[in-house]
């Protein structure tokens, strides 16, 4: 299946604005980061967290075809 | 009066949020501004850059505002954050609440802007003298300068 990844702030500059991957059905979101961690180890370092479809979910949400899986670092709005 | 949750780049206008939260029912109309200061960490701050995921932060806000209403009884919410270069002394967020009373209007609004700071997918670069850093990416920050010895008096 079909996911898009997008990267916000200090990841963004890390890793780039977004990709496109094709996943194994049922990969978790925190499978699918820990592929990104592989090819990135400096990803590694930031305490990530993960939206799909613009709600945060845990490391063990399974993702769905289609799905929007944004990784970014703590938020500091404000 | 349309109601007032955005991302936006530009100065905020804080006629526009107050306008957004009028509401002849409501006695109290509290506005909360974050601006820039010109410190941080014991570093002299020159600017801040904020990025945003816009579509989930609008969503975010939308859902902070319909838990406060839950929790008191407010009459309208409306938040704006600056997205850019947001200069020392102008305003990066805006959230103006109104109520029957003043009481409620303070404490959902400080609720509000602390939430906001938890949960709303919106960063700041600083950028001070000497360098840049992504707040809220790193445990502890980059090394911050000697501070001068404190004025007395």
């Amino acid at each position: 299946m079909r996911v898009h990844l997008r990267f916000f702030a200090s990841l963004r500059e890390l890793v780039g604005p977004e990709e496109r991957r094709t996943v194994a059905a049922g990969t978790t979101a925190g499978a699918l980061w820990d592929a990104v961690v592989r090819r990135t180890p400096a990803a590694g370092k930031v305490q990530v967290r993960i939206a799909v479809n613009e709600r945060y979910v845990d490391a063990s949400q399974e993702l769905s075809d289609g799905d929007e899986v944004a990784f970014f670092p703590p938020v500091s709005g404000g | 009066m349309a109601e007032l949750f955005a991302i936006d780049d530009a100065p905020i206008d804080t006629g526009r949020l107050l306008a957004a939260v009028g509401d002849p029912a409501a006695g109290a109309s509290v506005l909360f501004l974050g601006t820039t200061r010109n410190e941080n960490a014991g570093r002299r701050v020159t600017r801040l850059e904020y990025e945003a995921f816009a579509t989930m932060a609008v969503r975010e806000m939308r859902t902070l505002a319909r838990q406060a209403r839950r929790r008191w009884p407010i009459r309208r919410v409306a938040m704006v954050h600056r997205v850019g270069v947001v200069p020392v002394g102008e305003a990066s967020v805006g959230i103006a609440v109104s109520a029957g009373h003043r009481a409620e209007a303070f404490e959902a609004c400080h609720w509000l802007i602390d939430r906001l700071k938890e949960l709303v997918p919106i960063w700041k670069k600083e950028h001070y003298r000497g360098g840049t850093v992504w707040i809220g990416a790193q445990q502890g920050g980059p090394p911050a300068p000697r501070r001068r010895a404190r004025r007395t008096g």
